[in-house]
């Protein structure tokens, strides 16, 4: 499992954060859930990285937080993307997608194929 | 997207959710609780989902902490973040309530142009006369020195070590000898700097000649007050060996008269005839002491402390921590162990003096500062009238606010905002009245107060503005909260708001406040009064000789230390006296070493015959003047007995003062008496016989007439005053001044002045301080007598009704206006005896500056209290006009 506390894959957390809420607000749970169950189980978040993760987010201003109650009566802190958050998400989406099909290329492509 | 089970995709009811933080923010936000909470929900969640597989809760929730990593860490970081931001809305929320606050008080304001425009010119008044008189405090009293560590500079000055009772202010310039020793060896001191100015003559090729002023100082004095030349070189111990013919251009000097000419370096000039050669540029920074004798500097020269013939002031920085009495008592013993007293007793002791005290004006100033705080008083007092009726009218408004939930603390910061609105407004134009006050002061400075000369407005003085201003809008503020809390909302909600009680309420606080302006303007009043009377007292002074028509030449005469010189002098002012005498419309001529209003002293023990000799060792102060027989025609002074010398060669005729005689021999004729003037260690002098008394003549304003003043006849006819009794119609000032510039061409242009300029100038300083406070008293009083209005007004307003009725039922006009006037004097009435009772303690402040008058003199306090009162009568005009002009038809209808 990869460690996603390093600053390389800091900026991949948040964009998976940013993308989870860009479907609906959550609290922090179940963005830790939807990323498990997003990726299989592959990519385990180490929960206790999501916390600073979105106060950081939501310091910068790209979400904001308010206290609600869940579906089993439960009070839990809810996140929400903001317009900068968007806007913020669009950009670094384009970007991972573009280096990721980058470093596929690279880890894909044989010296004879070249 | 990858579609799944519902249960874990992101809450769908959190719309409705987000209507809770409303309730929570309520509280205050509590990072750690709330990071506490979603950690807890976290673990909560997640052991929840374990379980539901099949696992145990203790193993379930061991697995949900292990899935959580690093639990403090996370907590903390998130802490941080949640903290930092916290703070950051905190304060966005303020200043976003501020600017709120801000529109809203401009608005308020807005509205009310009038009342603002009083409220601000008001205290603009109170803050610009702080202003003014702040700027001056600041620079006179607590930044006086311009060199570094100035909290240890002083001044060192010599005194007589016997008694000084002649009532004049006796300090004596140290022997360059003397300074010099010091410097050698005084340990008590980092710095003992030397310095003189004089006025000289520059003449230079491709300019005309002009009167300069040069400043001599040692070489180490740029480096006491750590300044340097900006171009070319200081001077150095061989400038001073070689003879000193150098000198260093002030920056200012430079740019104005040698338009910043860089190959200035080397060139000659002519300073009263002698040749220097200019060496440098000295910085502008470098300036001699503003307190003491100084003046502004165009050039500087080298000083030489072998030379017998100057007199320095002396400036000195003591080392840190040493004792002031310590280091003067250093510089006696070094003065005793040096010799220069003999075997005598030393005529002289050493005294520092820090620069804030050698200060003329100080005690005007202190004096002046206390008005102008009297004013701000007075003139924040009138406010808070405008503020309370304000309040008064604005009652709906704040209880509607308050009843739609405004908080007392909202209120209370809205009201602040607006005072602070007004406060700044009133600051503005307060520093702008300040500042064109302070000019109108420098430029109306007396001569003699010529430190007022360089006061500009520093940091400092705004800071202390915006000080006042900040206090004074709390004030104000409170004031208004305090009132508009008192009132309930319920009462003012009522139609017909003002009940009666509060009414009452009410005026009384107003009328507490009219009549502590009453009492401020009361004692402003008797301190102006009685320095006009001191004024007048001076005016009136009968000076003892007949100052119209008398002018002094005084010219810079050669040193006379050889009798080859003394014969040139003689001869040249021989020349001289002859030639005024030629001149259209003089009457009279004669020579003297001194001329009143000024006295010129020696040194000695005076013993009269045929009382008890003084003590041996006695040295005191001695008035003594050398004159010409026609000294006492000419300046008009007359003979009580005896008359003058009669001119033979014999020396030992002497003719004393009025007050002197009367004091010795009350009863008998002092003509014919003996006396003599012994000095310290000399041999036992000649006895001198009193062959006349003159009236006394005044010495401005102090010394006391009874002190002896001796009139010796002058011998070898060098007397260096001209004295020149002209015909009435005649001003021989052009005369006198090109017969001075002939005799001496090289020398500095001679001094021609009117001995009535001379004693207007001596009593230019009490004028002055007696000016301004006269002034800001009449600003007090105005402002008095509007807050007096303000409440009369309001009273007649708020008492339309019942006047109305009043005259209804047949009051006459006379009574009501009576009623009126008599609320108003009563006012003023406990105004002047509260103040009368303050002015009998607070008059102690200008006792030092009384001439002729007592500071309890009851003609002042009277006068104090008439003005006071006719100005409270006159305030009564307009309201007393109002209530008799209510039509009762209308009256009763209103409301």
């Amino acid at each position: 499992m990869p460690d996603l506390n390093t600053d390389f894959l800091r900026g991949t957390l948040d964009l998976m954060i940013l993308k989870t809420l860009s479907w609906a607000p959550s609290h922090g749970y179940g963005i830790a859930r939807w990323i498990e169950q997003c990726t299989d189980d592959v990519l385990q978040v180490e929960e206790g990285s999501l916390y600073p993760a979105l106060y950081r987010l939501e310091e910068k201003g790209y979400v904001t937080s308010e206290w609600g109650i869940t579906d089993q009566n439960r009070r839990a802190k809810f996140y929400r993307l903001t317009t900068a958050g968007k806007k913020h998400l669009r950009a670094q989406h384009d970007y991972w997608a573009r280096f990721a099909g980058a470093v596929v290329r690279v880890l894909e492509t044989s010296p004879q194929s070249a | 997207m990858p579609a799944n089970d519902p249960q874990q995709a992101p809450a769908p009811n959190a719309r409705h959710a987000f209507t809770w933080r409303r309730y929570l923010r309520f509280w205050g936000a509590r990072p750690d609780a709330d990071v506490d909470d979603e950690l807890q929900f976290h673990i909560d969640m997640r052991t929840r989902d374990f379980m539901a597989r099949g696992m145990t809760e203790a193993d379930a929730r061991a697995e949900a902490m292990r899935r959580l990593g690093n639990l403090a860490n996370a907590r903390a970081s998130s802490l941080v973040i949640a903290r930092r931001r916290e703070r950051r809305e905190g304060r966005t929320m303020m200043i976003d309530a501020f600017v709120h606050d801000l529109r809203f008080a401009f608005r308020t304001l807005g509205r009310r142009k009038a009342w603002t425009a009083v409220a601000v010119l008001t205290l603009a008044m109170g803050i610009g006369a702080n202003t003014a008189v702040f700027s001056v405090v600041d620079a006179l009293l607590l930044h006086p020195i311009p060199y570094p560590h100035a909290d240890r500079v002083v001044f060192v000055m010599e005194q007589p070590s016997q008694a000084n009772n002649t009532g004049v202010h006796v300090t004596i310039s140290p022997a360059p000898q003397t300074v010099k020793s010091w410097r050698a060896s005084a340990r008590s001191f980092e710095d003992i700097e030397p310095y003189s100015a004089t006025g000289r003559t520059l003449e230079f090729p491709g300019g005309s000649p002009a009167l300069v002023r040069v400043a001599s100082v040692l070489p180490s004095f740029s480096r006491f007050a750590e300044q340097r030349a900006i171009y070319g070189r200081e001077f150095s111990a061989a400038d001073v060996d070689a003879g000193g013919h150098v000198v260093l251009l002030a920056e200012d000097t430079w740019r104005r008269r040698f338009g910043a000419d860089s190959a200035v370096l080397g060139k000659p000039l002519l300073l009263d005839g002698q040749s220097y050669t200019v060496i440098g540029v000295m910085s502008a920074g470098l300036t001699l002491p503003r307190t003491y004798g100084a003046q502004r500097v165009d050039f500087w020269a080298p000083l030489d402390l072998n030379e017998k013939r100057f007199g320095a002031n002396v400036v000195a920085r003591l080392r840190p921590g040493v004792d002031f009495g310590a280091a003067a008592r250093e510089l006696d013993s070094i003065d005793a162990r040096s010799g220069i007293w003999g075997k005598s007793k030393p005529a002289f002791t050493n005294k520092l003096v820090k620069p804030a005290e050698l200060v003329d004006f100080r005690d005007s100033l202190l004096l002046l500062s206390g008005a102008v705080a009297l004013v701000l008083l007075i003139a924040c007092a009138n406010v808070a009238h405008l503020v309370l009726a304000a309040a008064a009218a604005r009652q709906r408004e704040l209880a509607i606010r308050a009843s739609l939930g405004a908080g007392t603390a909202r209120l209370f910061r809205q009201m602040l905002t607006e005072s602070l609105v007004l406060a700044l407004g009133g600051c503005a134009v307060g520093i702008l009245a300040g500042w064109a006050g302070l000019h109108a002061v420098v430029a109306l400075r007396p001569e003699d107060l010529r430190e007022l000369g360089s006061i500009g407005m520093s940091g400092e003085t705004l800071a202390f503005t915006a000080a006042l201003c900040v206090l004074t809008a709390v004030v104000f503020g409170a004031i208004g909260v305090v009132q508009a809390a008192r009132h309930s909302t319920h009462d003012a909600l009522k139609a017909g708001a003002t009940s009666a009680s509060q009414g009452r309420r009410q005026h009384r606080l107003r009328a507490t406040l009219v009549v502590s302006e009453m009492a401020l303007s009361t004692v402003l009043l008797v301190g102006a009064a009685l320095l006009i009377r001191t004024v007048v007292n001076l005016q009136r002074q009968n000076p003892g000789f007949e100052p119209a028509n008398l002018y002094t030449l005084e010219m810079d005469l050669p040193p006379v230390d050889s009798a080859a010189k003394i014969a040139g002098r003689r001869a040249m002012l021989a020349d001289v006296v002859r030639r005024v005498r030629g001149v259209n419309g003089v009457r009279n001529v004669t020579l003297a070493d001194g001329a009143p209003p000024y006295r010129s002293f020696t040194i000695g023990a005076l013993e009269i015959e045929g009382e008890a000799p003084p003590p041996p060792g006695t040295s005191a102060l001695i008035g003594t003047a050398t004159v010409e027989s026609n000294y006492f025609s000419t300046l008009g002074m007359r003979f009580v007995q005896g008359g003058t010398f009669v001119d033979t060669l014999a020396p030992g005729d002497v003719i004393v003062n009025e007050g002197f005689a009367r004091k010795h021999w009350p009863a008998g004729t002092a003509v014919g008496r003996r006396l003599r003037v012994g000095f310290p260690g000399g041999p036992p002098a000649d006895w001198m016989r009193i062959v006349g008394v003159v009236r006394d003549a005044a010495a401005g304003m102090a010394g006391d007439p009874s002190e002896p003043m001796l009139y010796e006849r002058s011998v070898d006819h060098i007397g260096s005053q001209i004295l020149v009794r002209a015909r009435e119609g005649f001003d021989p000032t052009a005369a006198l001044r090109a017969i001075g510039q002939q005799a001496a061409p090289h020398k500095s242009p001679p001094d021609v002045v009117a001995l009535t300029d001379v004693i207007k100038n001596s009593i230019a300083g009490p004028r002055f301080t007696m000016f301004l406070l006269a002034l800001f008293t009449a600003i007090a009083v105005v402002l008095a007598a509007i807050g007096l209005y303000g409440v009369l007004a309001y009273s007649v307003a708020q008492r339309t009704r019942e006047i109305g009725i009043r005259v209804a039922l047949g009051a006459s006009r006379r009574r009501i206006a009576r009623s009126i006037v008599s609320d108003g004097v009563r006012l003023a009435v406990i105004g002047v005896v509260i103040g009368g009772v303050v002015a009998v303690w607070a008059t102690k402040l200008v006792a030092s500056m009384l001439h002729g008058v007592e500071r309890t003199d009851p003609t002042s306090f009277l006068l104090g209290a008439l003005v006071l009162l006719a100005t409270a009568v006159i305030a009564c005009i307009v309201p007393v006009r109002r209530a008799v002009t209510v039509d009762p038809s209308i009256a009763m209808r209103s409301e």
